[in-house]
């Protein structure tokens, strides 16, 4: 697919001065970090209150949700979509695959901040996008999890 | 191979010990150096945030049309 008119840019400046609680995670986070992966989504887990405040912003962008706010709480996820595709998990918690709890307060509050244009926006730390990785647990997250540990673990 | 097959291999649920060996499994001082490499590549040439963003929407463009055959 090329590349739409989609600008990210100003999507990702939109909602960050929206204060949704957002975090972005997937492949874009490992891109922010200075990792070169392959991706074709954007990916973010925002607050299970900050559903509403979201779609708004994503409705600027022409971008629109498969759910209604009530579905998606009860799904825990939903998409927004145009011929561009950004997952947004809204789960309280998820689980990995050992069966550990990952919540997103406690991710949100050990975030960090990468600038974009002029404005922050939020990761997980490391350690936690990790944990993220171990919710789906696809072959290409495992790749994901080796690059990570690769750029937390200091050379020997 | 068919979309649906390609499909199961891609999303598939790895193991306990596929996951176990990649959290736990040593990183080899090559491999990790080859990553950091990489890494430094990358920042270089694209310092901000607005330009890694870019190049991840560019390469996913450019993959795409190679698997199409354009």
């Amino acid at each position: 697919m090329e590349p739409s008119a989609f600008d990210e840019i100003a999507f990702f400046t939109a909602v960050s001065a929206s204060n949704v609680r957002a975090l972005v995670i997937g492949r874009r986070a490992l891109v922010l970090l200075g990792l070169p992966v392959l991706t074709a989504d954007y990916d973010f887990w925002i607050a299970i209150d900050d559903i509403e405040a979201l779609n708004v912003v994503a409705a600027r962008f022409d971008l629109h949700p498969t759910h209604s706010p009530a579905e998606a709480r009860g799904r825990g996820r939903y998409v927004l979509e145009n011929d561009e595709h950004v997952d947004v998990l809204v789960a309280r918690s998820l689980t990995t695959v050992d069966g550990r709890a990952v919540e997103f307060e406690r991710l949100w509050q050990r975030r960090h901040a990468v600038r974009l244009d002029d404005v922050d926006i939020q990761l997980p730390s490391i350690e936690d996008l990790i944990l993220t990785k171990q919710v789906a647990s696809r072959p290409k997250d495992l790749e994901d999890i080796r690059l990570l540990r690769a750029l937390k673990e200091p050379l020997a | 191979m068919n979309p649906d097959r390609v499909a199961a291999i891609v999303n598939r649920r790895v193991s306990l010990e596929e996951l176990r060996e990649a959290l736990e499994g040593p990183i080899g001082e090559d491999e990790r150096a080859e990553i950091l490499r990489l890494v430094q590549w990358f920042t270089r040439r694209y310092p901000s945030s607005e330009e890694r963003l870019a190049y991840a929407r560019q390469a996913y463009a450019r993959w795409s049309r190679k698997r199409r055959g354009d």
